[in-house]
């Protein structure tokens, strides 16, 4: 899933449902393709929408009090964060726990690619020369939910050191806390961790969403997580209702003093995108995400008033993922004829209305400044198809071949992407593309499990922040979460040195190797991708949205600082 | 009589068996399983940790035990838990179905109260304006989906009226008129599918019957059109509509999925979807069940509905 990508997805079932009407008299998108043709810029697929990407924190002086409610298309699927990366869950968890670290809130960032590490449980850490250790130093009077069976009891060393043996132990978090040799509590309030091997950013893969610190005592008492979640966060699960809601009441002995400033976060469980919509511009929802500049066009008719900001594209969550470890894959002409011959911005100008990106992986901004423009992203992301047909050739496929492609619809217009990337092969390559629809488990179990040939229209998870789950965790061949199965020496060797790498400025240039390699080598084909935009009533303040976390997925602890002006 | 209601009964336990067989092989035919489901968007599980974790679950177990288990579970009145919650599945369906249950009935009613007087309009006042008006309204009912009206319906009370139903459930006996807000609007678009088909029976069965002799008898007798329509021909004339009604029990069960996903209700047709996607065996596996006993029983009572309208109706 991309970051925050079910409400991208969510959103994107009502474009696309009003996209489907308005387009039915079309015919398909066959033709949407015809018409259109080739046309269109071939430089920069990303105009500017009227809308900013950052809305700074209000220089008025916040009140507290008041009820934030939000219309969801996510159920927690379990309560337990061992089991799951949903960002169902992740939505509630981020405010009822601490991490860690964590990044800096929508008040306290300049823009909305701020990454500045700061505390969250620990208020200092630091790493040994060679990186394979890691001291934290825990914020003193820290207390659990006054809950029982916590009651308010104070969060020590011993129970981050508990907490993360727990993740090592089982679950979907085991591939980080696996990585941990040994934890030492010197004291109370200070943890230090051994790692395997040197990672000079095991601060950032803490500051995950998915990391967030539980209690002994619920594990011990239930044998899971799954019927209680008492955290040390700014709010407290009062109420939740399966399907229907979920009540997060302000914690009144929050460490972090002052905060939150709204008493209550409700979380209507609301699966249909019209409804979700409807909800907001009746005012039951405060908070709406919707797909495309038209679509925020049609709502600002009712709702005028209502705040708009355009979420920052960074990276592609989708791409296609060939099975590279097997022919005719696993050459690397083959991949890039296949790059080569798919029209990125024809995807642009017809799914995304003109408003979106290429495509890439890793963040942008952690390989330069500015974001991507076409030539950024080396010859073979470029629409070539006579030289597409030559490599192809040369690779001994003049004739084309016939393979397979699988996929679960995170959105409709995905269909649609897929089937222009099948037109496209088969036009320029004489690539027949058979396509299977699935549904999201057996999609997922196939993809992540890795039982698949041929190819799949892929994804990489959604909660990542940090450059080493976006580099190493994704890229490396030994690593579980290398969904694309890429197996290139040069970019195991490039992410290994990422890990070992303090310096900014360094970690930067290997990255950009790493992304120039990733493109060079065709390793994964990404496709083009629009984050879409927020809508927020217009009594809401400090609600600058956050690149990657997004302000109510995994992003929501940052709602403790969000207040309401009226 | 009470000889064909245990005839029927016993009918129903190898109609009830072979959907539990029906049932539990589609879900096990179907890719992936619920720890699939669960470790979604995450990917980083190693197989030896889904074999525990599917150990722990008893999905390991050969299907015919697998079976068995459940569906001793089923006889013993106790169907286990949800294998993604980890909930017991009566707390799930104690939530679920007095929504669905609540939702279908206000659905029937508010469609029947739609379909007989049109009805019966449409068969009286054949090819009059009124029964042109009834014929359009019941070839509507019937040709318009329940997703499309329902999600007109609510984005066309947003943007006219700025209401829809106050999102999330309140139950009607703590909160009456929140309730009834929350459930009107979907129980009318879901009976205005069953009022569309069963109008058109009325007024088809109606006018067959309308031409009867006994009917023509009433008429020369004398006695006055509400006497003969309302107390000699429509009796008559609703055992086929009956049928439709039951038959349409079934429809109105499925229309609950999209007409409670729309309307955010936390009914049966959720719960089950959901589990079919998250493939939480257990969860779909007793519901269908629960619908399957339902429609049995349901239909069971529809034929002893006939001999109650028509006396000459016998069952032996």
């Amino acid at each position: 899933m991309p970051a925050d990508g079910q409400s991208q997805r969510a959103a994107r079932q009502h474009v696309n449902r009003r996209e489907f009407l308005k387009r039915a008299g079309w015919g398909s998108l066959g033709i949407t393709g015809f018409l259109v043709g080739t046309g269109g810029s071939r430089g920069f697929a990303h105009p500017p929408s009227p809308f900013p990407t950052w809305d700074p924190a209000s220089a008025k002086s916040p009140r507290r009090g008041g009820i934030l409610t939000r219309a969801s298309a996510w159920d927690p699927p379990v309560l337990d964060p061992r089991l799951t990366n949903s960002v169902g869950l992740f939505q509630i968890a981020t405010l009822t726990y601490n991490r860690l670290l964590r990044y800096l809130f929508a008040d306290e960032a300049k823009n909305n690619s701020d990454l500045t590490l700061t505390g969250d449980l620990a208020e200092a850490w630091e790493g040994s020369p060679d990186f394979k250790t890691w001291t934290f130093n825990l914020r003193q009077g820290v207390k659990w939910h006054n809950v029982p069976p916590l009651n308010g009891r104070e969060l020590v060393a011993d129970d981050i050191k508990y907490c993360y043996e727990a993740y090592a132990k089982e679950g979907v978090q085991s591939f980080t806390f696996q990585e941990i040799d040994g934890m030492e509590t010197p004291d109370k309030y200070s943890i230090r961790i051994h790692l395997k091997v040197p990672n000079t950013m095991f601060p950032q893969n803490v500051a995950e969403a998915v990391t967030v610190i539980f209690p002994r005592e619920v594990l011990e008492e239930d044998g899971d997580l799954k019927k209680r979640m008492i955290g040390t966060g700014p709010f407290i699960l009062k109420e939740h209702d399966r399907k229907v809601k979920v009540v997060l009441t302000r914690n009144p002995d929050y460490f972090d003093k002052g905060y939150p400033y709204i008493n209550e976060y409700r979380i209507l469980s609301t699966p249909d995108a019209a409804t979700r919509l409807a909800a907001f511009r009746t005012g039951q929802s405060d908070i709406l995400v919707l797909q495309s500049l038209a679509d925020v066009e049609t709502v600002r008719k009712t709702n005028p008033t209502a705040v708009v900001e355009e979420v920052a594209n960074v990276l592609a969550p989708f791409g296609l993922a060939l099975r590279q470890d097997k022919p005719p894959f696993n050459d690397v002409r083959v991949r890039r004829a296949i790059s080569m011959a798919i029209d990125r911005q024809k995807q642009v100008n017809t799914l995304y209305e003109g408003h979106a990106i290429l495509g890439w992986g890793i963040p942008y901004f952690y390989w330069q400044e500015e974001l991507p423009s076409a030539p950024d992203l080396g010859p073979y992301w470029q629409y070539r198809p006579e030289d597409a047909k030559k490599l192809l050739a040369e690779a001994g496929y003049p004739h084309g071949f016939e393979t397979t492609l699988f996929y679960y619809e995170y959105f409709p217009q995905m269909t649609s992407q897929i089937q222009l990337v099948q037109q496209d092969l088969k036009r320029n390559l004489n690539i027949e593309l058979k396509i299977t629809k699935n549904d999201y488990t057996t999609y997922f179990g196939r993809y992540a499990e890795g039982k698949w040939e041929g190819t799949a229209w892929g994804f990489q998870t959604g909660y990542a922040v940090s450059l080493d789950e976006r580099s190493y965790q994704y890229m490396h061949s030994k690593s579980p979460k290398n969904y694309f199965h890429v197996a290139d020496p040069v970019i195991d060797e490039l992410t290994t040195a990422l890990r070992q790498t303090p310096d900014r400025a360094e970690q930067r240039a290997i990255t950009k190797k790493i992304v120039e390699r990733e493109h060079d080598q065709v390793l994964r084909m990404w496709m083009p991708y629009d984050a879409g935009f927020y809508l927020w009533q217009p009594h809401l303040r400090t609600i600058g949205q956050l690149d990657l976390r997004g302000n109510f997925g995994y992003g929501s602890s940052t709602l403790a600082r969000l207040w309401i002006d009226k | 009589m009470h000889k064909y209601i245990i005839r029927r009964l016993l009918l129903a336990i190898p109609v009830m068996l072979l959907s539990s067989l029906i049932v539990f092989g589609l879900m096990r035919v179907m890719p992936g399983d619920a720890l699939t489901a669960l470790m979604a968007e995450s990917g980083n599980v190693s197989e030896r940790e889904l074999q525990k974790l599917r150990k722990d679950l008893g999905l390991d177990l050969p299907y015919y035990e697998q079976y068995l288990i459940w569906l001793w579970q089923m006889v013993s009145l106790n169907p286990g838990y949800s294998i993604f919650t980890s909930e017991p599945i009566p707390v799930a369906l104690k939530k679920s179905i007095p929504v669905t249950i609540e939702l279908t009935l206000l659905a029937m009613i508010l469609g029947l109260v739609i379909a007989i007087p049109i009805g019966v309009l449409s068969a009286t006042r054949q090819d009059k304006p009124s029964d042109y008006v009834g014929r359009l309204v019941a070839i509507s009912g019937l040709s318009l989906p329940d997703f499309w009206l329902g999600t007109l319906v609510i984005t066309f009370a947003a943007i006219w009226f700025s209401w829809i139903p106050p999102l999330g459930y309140a139950s009607v006996w703590e909160s009456p008129w929140t309730n009834l807000q929350q459930f009107l609007l979907p129980a009318a678009v879901l009976g205005f599918r069953l009022s569309a088909a069963t109008m058109r029976m009325t007024r088809s069965t109606l006018l067959e019957v309308l031409r009867e002799d006994y009917v023509r008898t009433a008429w020369s007798k004398g006695l006055g059109e509400r006497v003969i329509i309302y107390k000699h021909a429509l009796k008559n004339a609703l055992i086929p509509v009956v049928t439709i009604v039951g038959g349409q029990l079934g429809t109105l069960l499925a229309g609950t999925v999209i007409v409670e996903t729309i309307f955010a209700l936390p009914g049966m047709g959720r719960l089950t979807v959901e589990a079919i996607l998250y493939r939480d065996y257990p969860i779909v596996q007793t519901n269908v069940m629960l619908v399957a006993g339902t429609l049995v029983m349901l239909n069971l009572l529809v034929d002893l509905t006939y001999a109650w309208l028509d006396p000459r109706i016998h069952y032996q």
